[in-house]
């Protein structure tokens, strides 16, 4: 039997490992080679890349030739931003207003405020065009703002009620008792504690927003499209290689924000929490 | 890896602060105009643009969109049009005009108007360019096919990229293949059924804006395209050369049009006035874009697959407006035709 | 201000407050009817119009679209295509898992940081990676030719065996995250005691481990599910257009034919038949975690 049993616990290690070794070689390897893509010399995507150079990102950075993207890039900044902004204020608020609420009503609206990230985005993208088309709206940012806030706010919600639901009760009871007065509570004590959880929200919040598609697909037009909308426009017809040197923009830009939001707020903690 | 990291980081704070710039520097005025995705982009943001800009100090905003989907965003947009200028091949043209998305033209503003042979404008617009739709092949991987039924036969089948009714040139050549097999301008099915016994062999189905990208990765070494997007290819360094099928490549006149209840009507005639400038026309008929001029002053140079505008009643000259009651049909039908 | 005042004002305030600390959930509320649910009851309305100009209500629009029987095939692939890219996302991230439970907490923290990494990328570039790995002149085509495997390129893009692929790296770290977060929860004594009472690992890992991380695993696969099923650029740019699902289906109707009330029937479609797949992978996972309890 002891032979039989240790011949299994080598079969699951081997198999078990092997699959997870495959996983991360899946995970990580695309990034990795659309990195070295962008690199390239050539004018095609062909790996391996023929040569090494700076050519493309020469190309993305020069204002004259990648003038829409820089705006496309622009436009995703300022939808990021105001829609973080703005979640982060309504968020903080409603989780401060339902997070130790236990009425019937308040986990609904919990349910309700969360459901966005479980309802295909596309449906939601075609709604909000009808509805401010009907309304009588044009395309701008103000309307991808306020697309991007539904679909983006949950993040927040999640992370600063989850938070608040760790927070001492004892603690906030002993602040009013002293003679607190509830926003000074709030402001000294509630709100520091908390912080960490508001900052993981407003940072995955304003990632789903630059990288969002269903809702932008919808709400842009010429003068408003996003990064993402201009580079599926790009991989669509002329594939050229400014699209690896923007993904290699984006994978720096990622890496060098996880670092920061690992040293300040713990985000690996916060994710996997 | 830090160096690498820090240009990176430069090249952010670069792309944030390129992308304010535009806003500062306001312009007198900016139109908003549609382009077709692809080569014309390229050439009107590389050539019209900058013209325009110096000219008239008018920033040129560009949406690229195919004729169809222009017509139907204005459609939707039901009298604030989302742009001021249209671009679009015959078909989408008569529809334009026959849901009144046309302010009523008048060619006598544009101050090139002499230039332009007689019967160029009309109340509704201006013809800028024509175009020649036919075969694009790599000479590299495939010999040269003769006709549009060479794409259905070995070696080109197992290599060719096709797309549906979105666009004219897609539209063109599928009413050229059908009529090959019995059909004619009103009846695609014949091409769909020949299409459809070789579809396992094809080598892509895409989206009409993914051909010169499939074309490009290798994806697909044949397709049906017009002469601009063959121009782009090779201006890219890509093996590919152009055919005239032998029952004749199918050409058509390239209109603009002003939209009805634009805000910009000025600034849409600067624009169309650039559009024909000899100037313009000149550039954009060198290469990579090779576009077939209409302003009289500019000749024709050699890579064209014209000597002069004469030529054109060569060409297959289809009738849109039969074709387009039954286009909507046709979109739906091939796209259920070639899913797997 | 004497201490009585002080005790008889409290309860008056703390009443104020409650009705306070509800009335702070109110702007997010608002913000909600008017831009969520208005336009979601809107999107219902249209559908029931019968023209593209949405004139003549009137049921045409439903009857269209469910009375052609391509439509349903276009569903039935839809939802295929989230399930088979679930059951991608488990077989090969499950045991990711079940190693970062067996890692020290140093190398946790990198492999959280390698699985949280893609994530932060652009679904976009994730899709543009894959068109490199996977094209004709690819990655692997190239990898399998030099290796003498194959003497003609494979097509991988294009089909849906590359779009699976493509789909399971692009959603991974959406079912590792909550798969990690109720794993790294479990008590390890309890694999110990699996193992001391000699259960084989493999045993241990189908009676302990897999039970007790049902919620986990549940709730990765719903946002799996949810969000491949709507993967708009990935279905396009790797499938192409041989490969028709729902959201192609909708953005066509909606941008490019302009048949609103068509589109909002694909739309509302895709939202019932996504949601009702969800329910019924959550009624699952929770029966599976109350027979464990109860």
């Amino acid at each position: 039997m002891g032979r039989r049993q240790s011949f299994l616990d080598l079969s699951y290690a081997l198999v078990i490992g092997g699959i997870a070794v495959l996983a991360v070689l899946i995970i990580v390897s695309p990034v990795v080679i659309a990195l070295m893509t962008s690199f390239t010399e050539g004018r095609s995507l062909k790996f391996p890349p023929t040569g090494f150079s700076f050519g493309w990102y020469e190309q993305l950075f020069d204002p004259s030739r990648s003038r829409p993207i820089h705006r496309a890039a622009g436009n995703s900044l300022e939808v990021a931003a105001m829609s973080t902004l703005i979640g982060v204020v309504l968020a903080t608020l409603a989780a401060l207003g339902l997070a130790r609420n236990r009425a019937r009503s308040a986990r609904v609206a919990d349910n309700l405020f969360m459901s966005p990230l479980v309802l295909p985005g596309i449906a939601f993208g075609l709604a909000a065009l009808v509805y401010f088309s009907t309304l009588g709206f044009r395309p701008s940012l103000n309307l991808m703002i306020a697309g991007h806030l539904i679909v983006t706010m949950p993040f927040i919600l999640r992370t600063t009620t989850a938070s608040l639901s760790q927070l001492d009760p004892a603690l906030l009871d002993s602040s009013q008792s002293l003679g607190a007065s509830w926003f000074y509570t709030l402001r000294r004590v509630t709100l520091p504690l908390i912080f960490p959880g508001i900052a993981a929200g407003a940072f995955l919040a304003f990632m789903a927003s630059i990288d969002n598609v269903p809702v932008s697909l919808f709400l842009s037009n010429a003068r408003t499209d996003t990064l993402p909308i201009r580079m599926w426009g790009m991989m669509e017809s002329t594939l050229d290689v400014r699209v690896a040197a923007v993904s290699g923009v984006l994978i720096g830009c990622a890496f060098t924000l996880m670092l920061i939001m690992e040293w300040t707020v713990g985000l690996t903690r916060r994710m996997r929490d | 890896m830090t160096v690498n990291r820090r240009t990176l980081l430069a090249g952010v704070t670069a792309l944030g602060g390129t992308s304010l710039l535009p806003g500062i520097a306001h312009a007198k005025g900016s139109v908003v105009a549609t382009t077709y995705p692809g080569t014309w982009e390229d050439a009107y943001r590389t050539v019209i643009a900058p013209m325009l800009k110096k000219k008239d100090d008018i920033d040129l905003e560009l949406a690229p969109l195919f004729a169809m989907d222009q017509i139907g965003k204005a459609k939707a947009a039901r009298g604030a049009p989302p742009f001021d200028v249209f671009v679009l091949d015959p078909g989408p043209r008569i529809v334009g005009i026959e849901a009144g998305l046309f302010d009523k033209f008048d060619g006598k503003k544009l101050s090139n108007f002499s230039k332009l042979p007689a019967g160029f404008t009309d109340e509704y617009g201006v013809q800028v360019s024509a175009q020649v739709v036919g075969i694009a092949y790599n000479p590299k991987k495939v010999p040269a096919p003769k006709g549009w039924g060479d794409l259905l036969k070995d070696p080109w089948v197992s290599r060719l990229g096709i797309t549906g009714f979105q666009t004219t040139f897609g539209t063109s050549a599928l009413i050229e293949l059908s009529k090959l097999f019995g059909g004619s301008l009103t009846n695609v099915d014949p091409a769909l059924v020949e299409l459809k016994k070789v579809l396992p062999k094809i080598a892509a189905v895409g989206l009409p804006a993914a051909m010169p990208g499939l074309f490009q990765q290798g994806q697909c070494d044949v397709m049906y395209t017009n002469t601009q997007t063959v121009a782009t290819l090779k201006g890219k360094g890509i093996d590919v050369e152009f055919v005239k099928p032998e029952s004749g490549a199918v050409a058509f006149y390239t209109t603009m049009h002003i939209a009805k209840g634009t805000g910009e009507l000025a600034n849409s005639y600067k624009y169309l006035d650039v559009v024909v400038s000899k100037d313009a026309q000149g550039a954009l008929t060198k290469p990579p874009y090779n576009f077939i001029p209409v302003n009289k002053d500019v000749e024709l140079p050699p890579e064209l697959p014209m000597k002069s505008l004469d030529e054109m009643t060569k060409y297959v000259q289809l009738d849109w407006s039969k074709i387009n009651p039954l286009r909507a049909s046709w979109i739906e039908k091939f796209n259920k035709e070639m899913a797997k | 201000m004497s201490v009585a005042s002080d005790l008889i004002d409290r309860p008056r305030e703390e009443g104020r407050l409650r009705l306070a600390e509800w009335q702070l959930a109110l702007p997010l509320s608002l913000a909600f009817a008017a831009l969520f649910l208005a336009p979601l009851l809107l999107l219902g309305a249209t559908s029931f119009f019968n023209d593209e100009k949405i004139t003549q209500p009137g049921f045409a629009s439903w009857t269209k679209f469910f009375g052609d029987p391509f439509n349903y095939k276009v569903i039935l692939d839809t939802l295929l295509l989230g399930l088979k890219t679930v059951c991608a996302t488990v077989v090969i991230g499950y045991p990711v898992a079940l190693v970062y439970i067996d890692l020290p907490a140093r190398l946790q923290k990198v492999l959280i940081f390698i699985i949280v990494m893609p994530m932060l990328l652009s679904v976009v570039v994730r899709t543009f990676a894959w068109i490199v790995v996977l094209g004709r002149e690819g990655v692997v085509n190239q990898l399998l030719l030099w290796l003498g495997v194959i003497s003609e390129p494979l097509r991988l893009l294009q089909t849906e065996l590359g779009l699976v692929i493509s789909l399971t790296q692009i959603e991974m770290p959406l079912m590792l995250l909550p798969l990690i977060s109720v794993m790294s929860r479990l008590d390890p004594n309890l694999r110990d005691a699996s193992a001391a009472l000699g259960a084989s690992r493999w045993r241990t890992l189908f009676t302990v481990i897999v039970p007790l991380s049902m919620p986990g695993l549940v709730a990765g696969c719903l946002l799996v599910f949810a969000s491949s099923t709507t993967a708009f650029i990935s279905q396009t740019v790797i499938g192409g257009v041989r490969l028709i699902y729902l959201p192609l289906v909708i953005w066509q109707q909606s941008l490019v034919v302009y048949n609103w009330p068509l589109a909002a029937v694909a739309s509302l479609s895709l939202v019932v038949s996504v949601l009702s797949v969800i329910a019924a992978l959550s009624y699952l996972g929770r029966r599976s975690s109350r027979h464990l309890h109860g």
